[in-house]
């Protein structure tokens, strides 16, 4: 009987030196703060909100958030934090942006199309906090775009890189059968179809391969890594040797099985999407299953812009649109899965493409009109 | 001392006690998780009660109320289903499938607001009611358990929406439908300006409104205690002359009809369209929501409530603190593992109280 007295009594100790350490441990990290702040008392706070996935999803959140962090390790005058939301609805996101605001963070950057309304609703109300958003623009809900001078809307041409992933798709593969994996049917995602099916119809007129797209499908989310492992499967068992996958972590499943089929020496591959996704591709033999990626470098808008605010050259209210000619978008400088000589044949197409001797289908009626 | 000790072990009072009790002890194993890694519980609960806004930011308190609407209806569905017997983990395809019909209704019909609004509410609950129907059929009729059924009809609910939406009311983008009509919402011009903004609505009225009714059905009806009389022990009910397959199939379709209601709710009011490819996670949260409440319609009410807060404060508190957003879900299910050995602290609450009231151990 004691026994369980005295216990039930040392918890109640316990449980005050709980709050007293709480108490103490309050003061400690006020100093704390305070010291740490006071050298780089100008940072800049930087917030993100991540779009449905988390932070690494090794694609569109991962590269946002990358660009902040690149930013803040170069330059040491922001500081940084990403938020995910509870949901995927514009509520939720309007209460992230707003948490940020209320916390003091001054430049939010938000990847994804779902933004568009939410920050058109947070621009408007917040007017001195400045709202970089990627691959949206912000409308009321309507598509008719509203400007805020506080906003800067970026677009990709994720077609042309696409383009020249299909290229390379059609000049690498040996049982020539291709596929293609999407995540959710939008129009980013759309646009990296439309070049990749383009890309490959040209090298075969070009360059004359044989290759074909046997699988193009969109798997219906951006977070089911199990379903893009099955449908990679299903793929490969098909003699599929290429597979692009424009899906986020959905992709993560593509890796998933063409690592483990590499790993009993099957020649298969991955072209990795938004990111170089080499790392993601890599094996035990220290070879990668990625044959390439189709980057977006949203990583270099967010530097850009957070750079572009903070030197007060920020464009604000405008909607801009990165290509292969500003390095938005394309493939990574190295590619080692790549043969010399595809690396010389893609090389010539982007030129081709510089020069507008070849102008990339960006919607599916131009994707027909090309393909006659 | 003595006779606190006895008001806090006495029978008589805790259902009210376990659930406080769980609560406290869900934000103190929190606070030592925060200590432990560094982090400060006290600047970071003031930041989770600043977020909710229950240090007086109206605008936030709305959003409290908001997400607890949604959560009160979730948890009541499976309040209910457990009362009578049921374990329905089917309220979020209930309550999807609800919404989608309340946004469909939304979209397609020409009607003045407060007709075109309850029709969509309407429409929703009897198609949650409906997609309850089925598990409940089968546990009737074949003994099919509803935990398998009801998790199948999600991902068929899941699925479906995922091809009506694009299919028959797609919005610019094939992920998500056009917005409802303004007609048909659950937003009113005069809440959302009291809560300077935020979206809660009058889905909160009729959250309100089911818990009482519910209330009232399962404590002050004959229906109601038949209700419970099966799913307490359906042979006895039989021999008492109730009919068990008709009471379990009605429990179900109520439980579906309340989800119903969350998704009519949640898609009319948290939301103005519905997207494809998510199930609503409140669907999930709401049996959490009936476990700390103890299957008790107010109960359920004051959970969700609890809930909602975490919910409309966790954000801010990882965005004014250093605290990482992952230990609201933590704490969450701290409290929910105390609510669930509910019968532990009863014990250990009847051993203390029994020592005292036998006069011993004060020393």
């Amino acid at each position: 009987m004691k026994k369980i007295f005295t216990s039930v009594l040392l918890v109640l100790v316990m449980v005050i030196s709980v709050v007293a350490a709480g108490c103490s441990s309050k003061e400690s990290s006020s100093q704390k703060d305070s010291k740490e702040t006071s050298p780089a008392k100008e940072s800049v706070k930087v917030g993100m909100v991540t779009d449905s996935g988390t932070i690494d999803d090794k694609s569109f959140n991962q590269g946002t958030w990358e660009g902040i962090l690149k930013y803040k390790n170069e330059k040491k005058t922001i500081e940084e934090k990403y938020l995910q939301p509870s949901g995927e609805q514009h509520t939720d996101y309007v209460n992230a942006v707003n948490d940020l605001v209320d916390s003091g963070y001054k430049i939010i950057v938000t990847p994804g199309f779902k933004f568009e309304t939410a920050i058109n609703e947070a621009a408007s109300n917040h007017k001195d906090t400045t709202f970089i958003l990627i691959d949206g623009m912000t409308h009321k809900g309507d598509f008719k775009f509203v400007k805020h001078d506080n906003v800067v809307s970026v677009f990709f041409k994720e077609n042309e890189s696409a383009f020249l992933a299909g290229v390379a798709a059609a000049l690498s593969t040996n049982t020539g059968k291709l596929g293609f994996i999407g995540g959710m049917e939008i129009p980013p995602v759309q646009r990296f179809g439309w070049g990749y099916q383009a890309g490959v119809k040209y090298a075969n007129e070009k360059f004359g391969t044989k290759a074909e797209i046997v699988d193009y499908l969109y798997q219906g989310s951006f977070n089911d890594t199990a379903a893009g492992q099955t449908l990679a499967a299903g793929m490969y068992n098909k003699g599929v040797d290429i597979i692009f996958h424009a899906a986020g972590s959905v992709g993560i499943g593509v890796f998933n099985e063409a690592k483990q089929r590499a790993e009993k020496g099957q020649k298969v591959y991955v072209i990795g999407v938004d990111v170089d996704q080499f790392e993601t591709g890599k094996i035990s033999s220290g070879k990668s299953v990625t044959l390439t990626s189709a980057m977006k470098r949203i990583d270099v808008a967010a530097y850009d812009y957070i750079d572009a605010k903070l030197k007060g050259k920020f464009p604000g209210g405008e909607i801009i649109t990165l290509s292969l000619a500003e390095n938005g978008v394309g493939l990574p400088e190295n590619n080692p899965n790549l043969s010399e000589d595809t690396i010389k044949k893609i090389a010539e197409v982007k030129k081709e493409i510089l020069e507008k001797k070849i102008t990339v289908p960006s919607t599916k009626e131009e994707l027909a009109a090309f393909k006659k | 001392m003595r006779k606190w000790i006895l008001f806090f072990t006495s029978e008589r009072n805790q259902k009210i006690i376990v659930p406080f009790l769980a609560v406290m002890l869900g934000f103190l194993v929190g606070a030592l998780v925060m200590l432990f890694s560094g982090y400060n519980p006290v600047e970071a609960y003031l930041a989770l009660l600043k977020g909710a806004g229950l240090l007086g930011n109206i605008k936030r308190f709305g959003d409290t109320l908001l997400s607890m609407t949604t959560l009160t209806l979730t948890g009541l569905s499976v309040a209910f289903a457990f009362r009578t017997g049921l374990f329905n983990i089917g309220a979020a395809g209930q309550m999807l499938m609800g919404g989608f019909v309340a946004v469909y209704v939304g979209v397609t019909l020409s009607l003045p607001w407060v007709v075109h609004m309850l029709l969509a509410v309407f429409a929703a609950v009897l198609t949650g009611a409906l997609w309850a129907f089925l598990p409940g059929l089968l546990k009737a009729k074949f003994k099919i358990h509803e935990v398998v059924t009801t998790i199948m009809m999600n991902w068929i609910a899941y699925w479906s929406v995922y091809y009506l939406v694009p299919t028959y009311i797609p919005g610019h983008f094939n992920t998500e439908s056009i917005p409802i009509k303004p007609t048909a919402t659950l937003r009113v011009e005069w809440l959302t300006q009291l809560f300077h903004g935020s979206y809660v609505n009058i889905g909160l009225f009729f959250a309100l409104a089911a818990v009482v009714i519910i209330w009232w059905v399962m404590e002050k009806t004959v229906f109601g205690y038949e209700l419970k009389a099966v799913g307490f022990n359906g042979q006895a009910a039989k021999y008492a002359g109730m009919k068990v397959s008709r009471n379990i199939i009605l429990s179900m379709m109520i439980a579906g009809g309340l989800a119903g209601l969350a998704g009519a709710v949640f898609y009319l009011g948290y939301t103005d369209n519905i997207k494809i490819g998510v199930l609503p996670s409140q669907g999930f949260d709401g049996i959490a929501v009936a476990l700390l409440g103890l299957n008790n319609p107010f109960g359920v009410a004051l959970a969700a409530f609890l809930f909602g807060f975490m919910n409309a404060g966790k954000l801010f508190m990882q965005s004014a603190t250093a605290v990482p957003n992952e230990l609201v879900p933590i704490i969450n299910a701290i409290i929910i593992f105390f609510a669930a050995i509910y019968l532990m602290i009863k014990i250990w609450l009847q051993k203390i109280g029994k020592r005292f009231s036998e006069g011993g151990g004060d020393e």
